[in-house]
């Protein structure tokens, strides 16, 4: 596929008119997916798609076109010049874009890891150990590919196979765990033991369900819950735009009027490889970017537009400046005691379905989902009822929060809309005093 | 779309139970003006194709961007391989004799083609209406754009099925904050609301410009405005809000699938029983819900289904009384229940699933004015801005960008974050009067996300004003 996009990337740049400049970038993917039900395969099949984003840049002004291709060279190359053509007919008929910044020197960089996936043989795995549970579930599996190339000589790739399996399992009564394996290469021993651990979460799920009432309690937040929660807060809230604009939940926090705990430490962290390094507009992101520290909003995410819109400096964020990869940073709380300093309240491991109620403020909404149980004493009583909490993002980081679990959790986005996502959290769990439950 | 796609593809349909072909082109593109400059202007054209083999107890898809014949031979032969390995490991197998031939076509009417108007044409208007909106010197932030999506597709399968359809829609969008002591507040056009299956004339309708000189008024208004209080009180809620009302607490419930689980581990499940069909007394006498593919530039009309189902107008519920749910003809099979054409896909690379076509609640006979004269102690709520309900589609909250109070039957003063919450098993009893044909508007949400994997898809919803009573009520911090 490398190949397929320098000989187009090479046909286009061939095409150039002096004055003309070309961003491409290109994504690809061939992915197999398997919907489970009632641990049987609901629907399955396989989707290969490839896409080119043609941006062509002539006397300041610009203009991009996102081109579907076939990887047949006679059919792509007609419809890839035709595009060229159009582009430059209209690029010229718009005004200058004041806000137009594009790396000119080469930053190349290549990764390759193609460890090689087969998605018959871990289907059978999943339909094998699950045959005497009701799973329900969808298994993502196979390569993604993104790659970057300009007309002033830069080229960049990012080529790997990776599978995402996400999964719950019901009892009889409709509680539900949920459980996600993702990693490039399958280990059936670490997915029977993940398998394992959410059977046996299912016998505690399987007691009396706790009626729980509206009011304040003290509570756990697992890294996937709190990950919920932080999701919310990067509407924005790292966003050096939105801070301007006003449409942050943090635009007081970055005004210095607001602050969080002092163990609360967040970072856009790129380390772990995940996502590439390399900019839409070729600009390279650094590795680590620290965003609150210390409780204190230190930095937000800046793109290259909103840099020569507020005349500071970009930090190679995308437009969107929101977090591809956040970090927050450990605490205190040792992992294998949170029933014991949770002792009584309630331990949270999935929240769903987050919005604003009162964004100038960072309150927001959201429910309960998946494995949330009442903890009397540090022992698990039993599940709760589907339960409603309206909290502000200062309480529950900030005066409200009791502490930080000493272990992360690398959380990988099982989001597909369009394309498999490839972004990631790496994230501890909380415990939180007078947590609002409102419904 | 090619014009011999039918003739291409025909002979190699493989010899398997059924197969069908759906061949999907789609043309987006989008224009923004945001505080007094065009941002770049995006352009989509994407083709594809998705194949489905059911056959000998198997089925599977494949779908690919390579619509050459080579390409489309792959696809076939990834179908095939995942029909055969799923051959007694599926969920369901349909009837496969349930299947009918169909043959037909559908068209957005477009007055003015999207295409007759210069991209500079459209660049300046916008930029003529971000002046409307940056009227005021305490306006933080605001812009406008145009969002235009063009999706044509040809469905054939192995039983001489030929449909042809092309959807086209315009989504127009504008965003208005007002900043007084800290304390921002936005007003938005569009958005999650006002999508219509037109031409370029639609933006000539709906003037854009008058709208964002009110929508700038009113976001200074509300920066300065009251917090709105903690009650229970009666509610009239706008179409850009029942919308959601109407999508999140009988849309979402009432869709199939969920119903039979496939949505358990993503987009959850619902409240909603089989056997709740026929008796379930879901709300008032005066709520007449319909799944209507019929009604002229609504965002979902159309004559047929991505499986080939023909589309036609039916009651969900009937003065109040609950009656079919939003299944396609193979989720209606596997729970045996009647079946509405709503098996959509969000494209060619994702499957059917049972979906929201046009989703409306049908009008009453009060008019706006006799409304609010009836109310002593209310408030009326305006447009969308935050949407929260649980797995099961009970228990809500959404917020609203504008309230004004009611009093003693009167509209009287704005107030600023206004939320509500309730659940959907009670709401729904508590629709005390249902707005007239004045009140009625056709309105539509571009961005309904469910499925694994996922899709986005754009549904329809029209609606009138509504009244409801005793209804919880709060503000913000």
């Amino acid at each position: 596929m490398q190949e397929y996009f320098k000989k187009i990337s090479d046909l286009l740049f061939n095409a150039l008119e002096k004055s003309e400049i070309l961003i491409l970038n290109f994504d690809a993917e061939e992915t197999d997916f398997i919907r489970f039900n009632k641990s049987k395969v609901r629907q399955a099949g396989k989707v290969n798609q490839v896409n080119i984003d043609i941006n062509l840049i002539s006397m300041k002004k610009t203009l991009r076109s996102s081109l579907r291709l076939s990887t047949d060279f006679k059919k792509d190359k007609v419809l890839i010049i035709r595009t060229l053509f159009f582009l430059r007919r209209e690029v010229n008929e718009l005004p200058k874009d004041p806000y137009l910044m594009y790396e000119k020197n080469q930053n190349h960089s290549e990764l390759i890891e193609n460890k090689g996936i087969n998605s018959f043989d871990i289907t059978m795995r999943i339909l094998d150990i699950s045959s005497s549970n009701d799973m329900v579930g969808i298994l993502s599996s196979g390569k993604i590919i993104k790659g970057f190339a300009n007309s002033f000589g830069q080229f960049n790739w990012h080529e790997s196979d990776s599978f995402n399996f996400d999964w719950s399992l019901y009892d009889k009564n409709g509680k539900a765990i949920k459980q996600n394996y993702a990693d490039q290469k399958w280990n059936q021993e670490t997915f029977a033991r993940l398998y394992e651990d959410s059977t046996q979460q299912l016998s505690v799920i399987g007691k009396q369900e706790q009626s729980i009432e509206p009011g304040a309690f003290r509570v756990y937040l697992s890294p996937s819950a709190l990950n919920e929660i932080i999701d919310m807060m990067s509407w924005g809230g790292f966003s050096y735009k939105a801070n301007k604009i006003g449409s942050s939940p943090l635009h007081l926090m970055a005004k210095g009027e607001k602050s969080f705990d002092d163990s609360v430490t967040f970072s856009e962290d790129l380390s772990n490889g995940i996502s590439p390094r390399f900019h839409s507009d070729g600009f390279i992101k650094p590795e680590n970017t620290e965003l609150i520290s210390k409780g204190k909003y230190e930095k937000s995410l800046i793109s290259p537009r909103s840099a020569l819109e507020y005349s500071v400096t970009h930090n190679a964020a995308e437009d969107y400046e929101s977090p591809v990869s956040i970090k927050l940073n450990c605490g205190e709380i040792d992992n294998s005691k949170i029933l014991s300093k949770l002792d009584t309240g309630i331990y949270l491991n999935n929240l769903w379905y987050l919005n604003f109620s009162d964004r100038n403020n960072a309150r927001i909404t959201g429910l309960t989902r998946f494995g949330c149980f009442y903890v009397k004493n540090g022992e698990f009583v039993g599940p709760i009822n589907t339960m409603r909490f309206d909290e502000t993002m200062y309480n529950i980081f900030g005066e409200k929060l009791v502490g930080l679990t000493n272990k992360q959790q690398l959380l990988m986005d099982t989001s597909t809309y369009e394309e498999r996502s490839i972004h990631s959290s790496t994230i501890p769990g909380a415990i939180v005093e007078d947590f609002k439950l409102t419904l | 779309m090619k014009e011999d796609f039918a003739n291409i593809v025909r002979p190699l349909l493989p010899n398997v139970d059924y197969c069908s072909i759906r061949f999907v082109s789609r043309y987006s593109n989008i224009i923004n003006a945001t505080r007094n400059v065009v941002e770049p202007v995006f352009i989509s054209e994407d083709e594809g194709v998705m194949v489905t083999v059911y056959n000998d107890g198997g089925c599977g898809y494949g779908a690919t961007s390579n619509t050459s014949k080579s390409g489309i031979k792959s696809a076939i032969e990834s179908a095939i391989e995942w029909a055969d390995f799923t051959k007694n490991r599926l969920t369901y197998y349909p009837k496969i004799s349930g299947i009918k031939k169909q043959s037909g076509s559908y068209f957005t009417s477009e007055d003015e083609q999207w295409s007759k108007i210069s991209m500079k044409d459209k660049a300046d208007y916008l930029l003529e209406v971000n002046k409307a909106l940056k009227s005021k010197s305490s306006i933080s932030n605001w812009g406008a754009g145009i969002r235009y999506n063009s999706i044509e597709s040809q469905f054939i399968d192995t039983i001489d099925s030929n449909i042809r359809q092309k959807l086209s829609y315009i989504l127009p969008q504008m965003v208005v904050s007002a900043e007084y002591k800290k304390e921002i507040q936005t007003r938005t056009y569009g958005g999650h609301a006002h999508a219509r299956q037109a031409g370029y004339d639609f933006i000539d309708t709906i003037k854009m410009h008058d709208r964002a000189r009110i929508l700038a008024e009113e976001a200074v208004a509300l920066s300065k405005a009251e917090n709105c209080d903690d009650k229970i009180i009666d509610v009239v809620i706008a179409p850009d809000q029942m919308i959601l009302q109407i999508h999140e607490s009988i849309g979402h419930p009432l869709e199939l699938d969920r119903i039979l689980g496939d949505e358990r581990n993503y987009a959850g499940s619902s409240f909603v029983k089989p056997e709740m069909f026929g008796n379930y007394k879901y709300g008032s006498e005066c709520l007449n819900v319909t799944f209507d593919p019929s009604v002229t530039s609504e965002l979902a009309s159309c004559n047929f289904d991505d499986d080939g189902t023909q589309a036609q107008r039916e009651y969900l519920i009937k003065d109040g009384i609950l009656q079919r749910p939003i299944g396609g003809l193979f989720s209606s099979q596997r729970a045996e229940m009647d079946h509405v054409a709503c098996s959509r896909s969000c494209n060619w690379n994702r499957p059917p699933i049972d979906r929201m076509g046009n989703i409306n609640l049908e009008p009453g006979q009060t008019n706006f004015s006799d409304m609010i004269s009836s109310i002593e102690d209310g408030i009326y709520l305006e447009t969308n801005n935050s949407w929260s309900i649980d797995d099961k589609r009970n228990k809500f909250q959404f917020g609203c960008e504008k309230g004004t109070l009611i009093k003693n039957g009167e509209l009287k003063s704005i107030v600023k974050n206004v939320n509500y919450r309730g659940i959907t098993e009670s709401f729904w009893n508590n629709l005390t009067t249902v707005g007239d044909k004045s009140t009625f508007e056709i309105l539509g949400t571009s961005n309904c996300g469910k499925g694994e994997p996922n899709q986005t898809i754009f549904v329809g919803h029209a609606t009138p004003t509504c009244h409801f009573k005793s209804i919880d009520v709060f503000g913000g911090v």
